[in-house]
């Protein structure tokens, strides 16, 4: 072989050699990907399950203290719990006191409510027998999905020997049923894992977005416009141009500060609240918006403009009818693109208090709320052992909103853009 | 008679000076030429005629340019009113990307110059008529123009700037970007346009030039070196440089 062939020979081998490097790398990317979301999907998709014990409920009036022909109203104000004491305990008529207060257990502690909405639902059913579903206790929950142990010592289980008997007994009987677990989307944050949902996460997050994007989407347009159509090239514009950019680098915690030591103590504004969240967060996102709206502008044509000028259009009107229409499909999508990133932080939140245990579905931004990333901060930090499903199934639903966000930036960017030749 | 008469003007980028000390005089009613190697500022005097060149920052224009015996340099000059009375045509197609109706409608419409629809509608067919246009698009206005081949898109941009009834068409090498068909068509086109409009045209082809014009400059480095009629410049030139450039010896 002479020396071009060699040569040669080297150069094609340094080409196979450099494809292979990167298709490591990419599988070395995708095997990452996998393995985290199989883990998420593997541990949270229990969550969307709900485990029941179905129980005969006596709706015996005496038990309610309730006259002959009581009212709707009357149904509605009477007290369940002895009740529903005495449904639990009739699962094993020879317990005693100690036992009995176990059974009681083996149930969530709202087991009162739920027998009295179903006979709220069936008032005919006063006087009558029938079997109502009682949502489990987070512990029986785990056992039934198998994320829990039930082969080691009793002093080292939440379950005791006891409940697992009658769990067994339940078992055969059929009366453990698993169904959708609706609740997880409708209640708001609980101390007890089997009732703790993410209603409040998700609300407390559209109205975080929503604040944040009347907030920063309208000065981010406004001062990317004018930057980019109006303003004069100077040192002065420079400057600004430098700093919207350190902006976008500044790390999220310290925008949290901010909205601490400025929206919360100089201006007072409700704390733990999605206004402040929402306004801290609009600081993040303006610089992210304000480049991605530049980006659009500079990418229309300067042919566009001068055919607009040249019609005697003025730089207002040039603007407003050619340029900032034809650039809002790239502002749009850096927004939503901007949103998304908004939507999945944390820190800030935690500085301005939005990691408080709220058990009620905000109403409006005014209300304190939660949010979804700072749900899965809360549940993660929590020690039972039915939170740890909550945690994957949260960061799942948030990942769910995300993947959205950005497909629909990606449609709006593909679909609505002007196509230049 | 004179349309514009350009008396001194010096065009600067920063320190580089484009244009020096240029004085014209333009016929009513005539296709004016101008030719020259690239970067002869021939395009830049052009731009000067709509001032395009407001647009950069670091333009300077000096001198006088009078347009019906008044100075559009002017600083009371409105330059919208200006560029309503001087429309432009472009090196490259460049319609909006919108219908060509709302192409054509545009001028119209920020000017106020129609009350109502039909009268728009009888401006639009008006326009595309006196661009020949008319017949290949008149069953599909509501398409968008950048939908059409290059000379169609060139001639919508020539009915474009003549919707709003411009005394001058500056047209900055319009045919640079097309096949020589649509060429052909386009300056068959500038030959009916002189009858209502007076016509500057800035061109690379010589040939295009003696075709079309009845005048033409020659700008070589910033100077505008011969004016006269297009015969004499292209029989009998009288600077060496013109004749260097005609006869293709450098450019």
């Amino acid at each position: 072989m002479n020396r071009k062939e060699i040569f040669l020979k080297k150069r094609y081998n340094s080409e196979k050699r450099f494809k292979l490097y990167g298709k490591l790398a990419i599988s070395f990317a995708l095997i990452f990907l996998c393995i985290f979301l199989y883990k998420i999907f593997s541990t949270g998709f229990s969550a969307f399950q709900k485990t029941l014990i179905k129980v005969d409920v006596t709706y015996n009036s005496e038990l309610l203290f309730l006259d002959e022909n009581p009212s709707l109203d009357d149904i509605k104000n009477a007290d369940y719990y002895d009740l529903a004491l005495e449904t639990m305990a009739n699962l094993d008529l020879n317990a005693d006191e100690d036992q009995q207060n176990e059974l009681k257990r083996m149930v969530s502690y709202i087991f009162d409510t739920e027998i009295k909405n179903h006979l709220l639902k069936n008032p005919d059913l006063l006087g009558k027998t029938s079997s109502v579903l009682l949502t489990a206790s987070d512990d029986l929950d785990q056992i039934f999905k198998g994320n829990y142990p039930r082969d080691i010592p009793e002093d080292l289980r939440r379950v005791s020997d006891y409940q697992l008997t009658v769990y067994d007994k339940l078992i055969k009987d059929e009366k453990i049923i698993s169904k959708f677990n609706f609740s997880f989307f409708t209640r708001a944050d609980s101390r007890e894992a089997e009732l703790a949902g993410i209603a409040s996460a998700v609300v407390g997050s559209f109205f975080t977005i929503l604040v944040c994007l009347f907030i920063s989407f309208p000065v981010a347009v406004l001062a990317a416009i004018y930057l980019e159509e109006f303003a004069p090239k100077n040192k002065i514009t420079d400057f600004i141009e430098v700093n919207i950019n350190n902006l976008a680098a500044v790390p999220s915690i310290v925008f949290g500060l901010l909205g601490l030591g400025i929206l919360l103590a100089v201006f007072h504004l409700p704390r733990s609240t999605s206004l402040v969240g929402g306004i801290t967060l609009s600081l993040m996102t303006l610089p992210t918006i304000i480049i991605a709206a530049r980006a659009s502008l500079k990418a229309v044509p300067p042919s566009i403009r001068e055919a607009a000028l040249a019609m005697g259009a003025s730089r207002m009107q040039t603007t407003m009818h050619h340029t900032v229409p034809l650039s809002m499909p790239g502002t749009l999508s850096g927004t939503i693109i901007g949103l998304a990133q908004a939507l999945g932080e944390t820190a800030p939140l935690i500085l301005i208090g939005m990691v408080a245990f709220i058990n009620t579905i905000p109403m409006s931004p005014m209300d304190p709320s939660a949010s979804l990333p700072v749900q899965v901060y809360l549940w993660a930090e929590s020690a039972e052992r039915g939170f740890v499903e909550k945690v994957s199934a949260c960061i799942m639903v948030l990942l769910g909103f995300l993947i959205l966000m950005n497909l629909l930036a990606q449609i709006v960017r593909h679909k609505f853009e002007t196509k230049w030749s | 008679m004179k349309k514009i008469n350009a008396k001194n003007v010096n065009v600067s980028y920063g320190s580089k000076q484009a244009l020096f000390d240029i004085n014209i005089d333009i016929e009513q009613n005539e296709v004016t030429a101008l030719i020259g190697p690239s970067g002869c500022g021939k395009s830049t005097f052009l731009r000067c005629l709509n001032r395009m060149n407001d647009v950069i920052d670091i333009c300077k224009v000096t001198g006088e340019i009078f347009i019906n015996d008044f100075n559009i340099l002017d600083k009371k000059c409105d330059v919208v009113r200006l560029r309503e009375k001087i429309g432009m045509v472009f090196q490259k197609p460049n319609p909006f990307p919108k219908t060509i109706y709302e192409n054509i409608a545009y001028g119209p419409t920020i000017h106020g110059m129609t009350q109502s629809k039909e009268e728009m509608d009888e401006v639009v067919e008006l326009s595309l008529k006196k661009a020949a246009l008319w017949n290949e698009v008149k069953d599909r206005l509501h398409e968008v123009g950048t939908g059409l081949s290059g000379g169609q898109q060139q001639r919508l941009c020539i009915a474009r700037a003549i919707s709003v009834s411009p005394e001058v068409i500056l047209m900055d090498e319009p045919c640079s970007a097309l096949d020589p068909i649509a060429t052909a068509q386009i300056e068959e086109l500038i030959d009916e346009l002189k009858n209502e409009h007076t016509i500057i045209i800035v061109t690379h082809s010589m040939a295009q030039a003696a075709r079309v014009s009845q005048n033409t400059g020659f700008f070589h480095l910033g100077n505008l070196i011969e004016f006269g009629s297009t015969d004499k410049i292209f029989k009998n030139p009288e600077n060496q440089k013109t004749q260097d450039y005609i006869t293709g010896r450098f450019g």
